[in-house]
Order: C-alpha cells, then structure tokens, then sequence
C-alpha cells in the first residue's frame, strides 16, 4: 500500500526539557530522524528581575543581580556595576580593576570546566562528567577562599571589590593555576585526541559565519564560527586593555574553522588555557592602592540618590556578551533596569543550527552553546494521533546508542 | 592513542575516590537509630570538608555593641532584618538571609559577623535556631 | 567581507546628523579610559524621531555590515514610552568597538515603530519582548507571540508600565509574616 504523500511529524519537546539544563520550549519538525524545522519559546523561567530590580537600591540589586543566574553570577553584578559608574561618573581604582579580572577569569575556568562536563555527560561518557568535575573543585576551593562562598561570590561592589588579595593570598592561588597547567594537558587529551568526541561532533550542529553575524551571536557560539567578537578584546572594561592575550577561534588550534559542535570545544578549552595566562599576568602586575573608591557604602547610597542619566555595561561572561542597561534618576531606586544574558542572543542560531540534524543530537548540539537555562523532563512524539513519551532518561539512551554506533 | 580515557579509567580503580563521605558512607536504614548511636559513641560521623577562613555562614550578632542605627536595613537586598523599636535593636531572619555579608561592611560599631557554621538546614523557617537576635 | 574604513565616533554623529538633521534631537559622545595605559573607549547616545529610526539602521549597517544589535531597553515616562536600541559597530580588531544607544520616543496615543528584524534577524526576541512588558506594537513583526510572558497572562497588563495598565493588582507580598 502506497503512502500518497509524506508528512512530517511535530516534536515538542519542553518546556522543561531533556538535553538542556533549562526550561525552554521547542516544536521540532521531523521527517523520520531528521528534524526539518525548529520554533523556540521561552518565558518559563520569568522571574520579573528587571521589575523587582526597580524597587531597590543599587547596593541591594547587586545581590539581586548575582542570583539571575548561578553561574555566570559573577558578570551580571559586574555588568551592572560598571553601568552605575558610568552614569554616576565612578572612577574605580587601578587595583580593583586588576582584581576583577582575576575573579572572572576564575570564573571563566569553573565555567568552562563544568561545560565540558556537561558537555561529555550528553554524549554519554560519564566518566568525563566526574572527571573534569572533579578537576573544577580545585578552582572552587579557590574561589571560597578568596570571597567566602563557591558560587555566589558577593565580591562586587559599585566603585570596586568587597576584599583584597593579599600577599600571603598569592601561594594558594599559584598551586591552583600549577595544578590547572598540567591537567589541561590532560583535559586535552581527553577531549581533543579521543576518538568519541572526533566522531560525534565533527560537522554537527554547524552554524556558518554568516549566520552567526545575521543572528548576532555572542561568546564562544559566534568564535567557533570564525567571528571574531569578544567584548574584552573589542571595547575592553576592567584592566584587560593593559593585558597581553587575542581572539581565541579554532584555527589556532585546528587550522580550519568549520563551526560545529567540536569547534566550540576547541574554543572553551583554549580559553581555559588563556584564562590561566591572564590570571598569571595580573598577579604579576597588579599595582597597590584602594580596592574600591568609596569605602562606606551609605556614603555610596547617597551619592547614586542625587544622580541621574542613564549607562550600559557590557562584560564578557563565560557565554558571552553581557549587557546591561541602567537608567537612574535622583531617587533610591533606579527608574529602568534591562539585563540582557548571553543565551538570549544564542537562541536564534539554535535554528539553523538543528536543522537537518538527526533527533538523537539535539543534546550535545543545544548543550554546546551552553544554554544558561535549568534541567528538564519529557518530550511527547505525536504520530498520527498516537502519543508516545519519551522523557529524560529515552533521550539521553539514544544519545548514548548513536555514541556506540559510530565506536564500533 | 584512540581511546586514552580507557587507561585512566583502569588507573582510577586503583585509586581512593575524591569524595569525603560526609556525613556517612550508606544511607542508615534508620536515621533515628543511627543519631541514638552516635549519641552513645557507637558510630561516628564523618566531619565534612574544613571552611577556610572568610567563610560566610551563619550571622553572629552582639547585642550590647549595637546602637539601633538601622544602618544594616538600608542595604540588606532580601530585607530579612527586623527593627525592634522598643528596645532598638535588630532581629534576623535567617530563612530570607542571602549570607552575602553586607551588613556586617556597614555597621559602623563591627557588631555582626560571619561564622562558619553552615549546616543550618530545619523544617519551620521561623524556628528558634534560625532567627539570631 | 572586506571591511570598509572605520569612522571615527565623531565622523559617526557627524554622518548622521548630515543625514538626518532636524530629525536627530540630541547626539553626545561620552569618551572614557581605562586601565594603566588609559585605553580610551566611546559609547555614543543619539536621541531621534520614531520616522527616521529604521533609516538611521540602515545607515548604521552600511557603516559596518557586521552590526551588532545588543538589546532594546524600554521605559515608560508620563506619555512617552521610550525606547533605547544599543548596537555595536566595528567588532573583530582590539579596542575598535564603538557603542551606539538610539533612544526613540513612541507618544502613548500611537505607540508603533517598525521592525528591524529584516535588516538584523536576530533582533526578533528583543522585539517581542518590548510588545509584551510596555504594550507597543512592531509593525510587521515576522512573529508576533509572547516570549516571555506565559500565554494566561491576562493581555492588557503591561509588567513594565508605571499607569494603570501596570502591573500593581498582580504583586503579592510573599514574605508577610503569618505568626
């Protein structure tokens, strides 16, 4: 019995969903493996930041800023902080410039360190989940003994930083970056001369430079794609202008830049390597002074309350292009706040990227622009008026056959 | 080599595992019994990972150094400190506490501060244990 | 793609000034340094009519076809609603970037404006977004869906406006103490 003619099946897949750490919604097109279409929702991890950002003072969205998101928490405060210089004309001393270039480099590490992870736990190849999650608690222990706390940092302040580095701070940090500099050979190793990940991400998800420049991605994504857009580099904040360091594409290590899924590898693991360099360099350079340009924080409350214009921060977090927004106007709390994350420009691409793609890479293909969003559970096939479920654990089972297919 | 993680992997067999088994290797069978025995040394719980210093766990309030400012309100972003009128002094809600140690920056006499305690996990977010005043 | 020669931030306000004269109502350069050797970097914020804005896009992107399109900030004043689209020009060679803020007010009484989205694709989610949170609409919007509002939201309900399309009955106080 001949078909007429053939249709394709729609996928939903989400809200909350398997491959990706967060909530979003997909509506996939499938003809049999290989997705024809793909339409994007999100909204369902709104908190109304922005609006409860407008009800308090800068000191208090500071913290508030922190907790948009868990890991890139240090760039949001940053972000916002070099808005608010901006406007009220802030100048932040050389000290303290060099010292947040040491605390988001550090934060780059843990970032990209726990996006390989993820990255291999997609793939199937757990043992590199606790692998390279174990090599990120040095970096961790680190991170708790320079500002108290592993994840939320708490260490910015409009005008500066929250605490010193002191000398006898400089050992501790030293045998971190020793112990980072030599498993990164290994970590390199692992990801970039194995066989596995050769087979499963080569010419995967790729998304051209045109399109990366049309759709204006950010981070590692637009990198791994050959353009070179890094808001360090670019415009510079913080000390970075003094720092000696370049764009990071793949070709450096490669040769060639295709922008698929093992490109952006490339990427992350070479920043890691850079963010080693750039720590190293501002230890060596840091100059003495203050560590923030107005040490009492009332004194602050009431310079921002007679202040008024509006500023842009941008920073360059681990996913990419920060922005943040901040409109002040001679009260307690400033009258518009508009935070923009790296991932909301990186979900367009997902578009072009998953298209023509078979099902069982939507994991590692989402998962390698590391979405800054939260875990999920089931997708719902619907064929001719059948409705099967396959949740989480189906997902990352096909994920994993696909791995073991190409093995053997 | 094709696959080098095949190697490590056979390496780590031989190796102790990097996690610290606090507070105890298997989950008891009864939580109850096991608390019982511990009480009389029987068993021993395993101390978790030591904080370095700086830490900032639970907050410390000296009371006689406080001068009712309200200072610490001004600046606490999840407003989880209460002004007593009466007697001018301060109550800290502990379950809306973010532990980001602001309060402690801008009181202007250093009567809060940060311990390391951490382990603060309760059923009623209004118990005594986790309201400092 | 062969990079036409950059312009300097004033020979940008100047181009766009010479093309749009009365339509531009405010144009500032804010020069700054930072670090050691005092890098200077340049945001620039020019204030223009809701008519000549896609045009003042254009012109943006045959300075540089590369754009960058950051995000689009909106805020509602007593009978304006204003709108601040930032873009970057000139990214790929170190401390070239400038950023460029196009604020435009959009009167209560008609609060349209046209999309971008055929000139940068990917301003679609900044867009959608500005038509749910402050109640504007963007004419020939390719999508036109909530993005980040859920769908049961009750329409009519602006989250970002200070009137009485405002989100104030909607707030709950979560935290009042019972006891």
């Amino acid at each position: 019995m001949k078909t007429a003619e053939k249709t394709t099946y729609q996928l939903p897949i989400g809200p909350i969903h398997p491959a990706l750490k967060e909530p979003v919604m997909f509506e996939f097109e499938v003809d049999g493996e290989r997705i024809v279409n793909v339409n994007v929702r999100l909204g369902h991890v709104h908190r109304g930041v922005e609006w409860t950002g407008t009800q308090r003072n800068p000191i208090q969205i500071l913290y508030l800023a922190e907790r948009i998101c868990g890991i890139c928490s240090y760039c949001h405060p940053m972000a916002f902080s070099l808005a608010v210089e901006r406007v009220a004309g802030i100048e932040v001393p050389e000290r303290a410039d060099y010292l947040r270039v040491i605390h988001g480099e550090l934060e780059r590490i843990c970032s990209h360190i726990l996006w390989a992870g993820v990255a291999a736990h997609e793939i199937g190849f757990d043992s590199v989940l606790f692998l390279t999650w174990q090599m990120r608690e040095k970096a961790l222990d680190l991170t708790e003994y320079l500002t108290g706390n592993r994840i939320t940092k708490g260490i910015t302040m409009i005008g500066g930083v929250r605490r010193d580095i002191t000398p006898d701070m400089h050992p501790k940090i030293q045998e971190t970056l020793q112990y980072y500099k030599e498993i990164f050979k290994k970590l390199q190793h692992v990801f970039l001369d194995d066989k596995t990940f050769q087979l499963r991400c080569k010419d995967c998800g790729v998304l051209s430079k045109e399109d990366a420049i049309k759709l204006c991605a950010v981070g590692p994504t637009a990198r791994a794609s050959g353009v070179k857009k890094d808001v360090r580099l670019d415009q510079g904040y913080f000390a970075y202008s003094d720092l000696d360091f370049d764009y990071i594409t793949p070709d450096i290590y490669t040769g060639e830049v295709h922008g698929d899924v093992y490109d952006r590898i490339v990427v992350r693991l070479l920043e890691i390597q850079q963010s080693i360099g750039l720590i190293e360099q501002c230890l060596n350079q840091m100059p003495a002074g203050p560590i923030v340009s107005e040490p009492k924080p009332l004194k602050l409350l009431a310079k921002l309350k007679n202040v008024s214009g509006e500023g842009i921060g941008r920073m360059e977090a681990p996913r990419g292009e920060v922005f943040h927004y901040v409109k002040l106007s001679a009260q307690d709390a400033p009258y518009a706040w508009k935070v923009r994350a790296p991932t909301y420009n990186n979900i367009l691409p997902w578009v072009p990227m998953l298209t023509n793609q078979q099902i069982a890479d939507i994991p590692i293909v989402a998962a390698s622009t590391d979405p800054c969003m939260s875990c999920t559970n089931r997708v719902t096939i619907v064929k001719n008026q059948d409705t099967s479920f396959l949740d989480k654990e189906e997902l990352h089972r096909m994920s994993i056959q696909k791995t073991r297919r190409l093995q053997s | 080599m094709r696959f080098p993680m095949v190697l490590r992997l056979l390496r780590q067999l031989f190796k102790k595992p990097h996690t610290n088994k606090f507070p105890v290797k298997y989950t008891p069978s009864s939580t109850t019994r096991f608390f019982a025995d511990v009480h009389d040394g029987k068993k021993t719980i395993c101390s978790p990972v030591e904080t370095p210093q700086g830490f900032r766990g639970k907050i410390q309030y000296e009371k006689d150094k406080c001068i009712g400012c309200q200072f610490c309100l001004k600046v606490c972003p999840s407003e989880a400190i209460e002004f007593k009128a009466e007697e001018k002094k301060i109550k800290i809600y502990l379950a809306r506490c973010t532990f980001c140690s602001q309060c402690n920056d801008v009181c202007p006499v250093n009567c809060l501060s940060m311990s390391n305690e951490f382990l603060l996990a309760d059923t009623d977010k209004y118990s005594k244990d986790l309201i400092v005043e | 793609m062969i990079k036409k020669e950059r312009l300097t931030a004033e020979e940008i306000i100047q181009s766009i000034k010479d093309m749009f004269t009365t339509n531009i109502q405010d144009a500032r350069i804010e020069k700054r340094t930072m670090g050691k050797k005092k890098t200077e970097f340049y945001h620039l914020w020019i204030r223009l009519d809701k008519t000549i804005f896609k045009e003042a896009v254009r012109h943006l992107q045959s300075l540089d076809p590369a754009l960058h399109f950051a995000v689009a900030s909106g805020y509602d004043l007593d009978d304006t609603i204003e709108l601040v689209y930032s873009f970057s020009l000139y990214h790929g060679v170190r401390h070239q970037e400038i950023s460029v803020n196009l604020t435009v007010a959009l009167p209560k009484s008609d609060p349209t404006i046209e999309t971008i989205t055929d000139l940068i694709p990917g301003s679609l989610i900044s867009e959608q977004e500005k038509q749910e949170m402050l109640g504007i609409t963007v004419k020939n919007i390719p999508k036109n869906t909530r993005v980040f509002i859920a769908d049961d939201f009750p329409k009519g309900v602006y989250p970002w406006r200070r009137d009485e399309t405002g989100p104030k009955k909607l707030i709950r106080n979560l935290h009042k103490v019972k006891s």
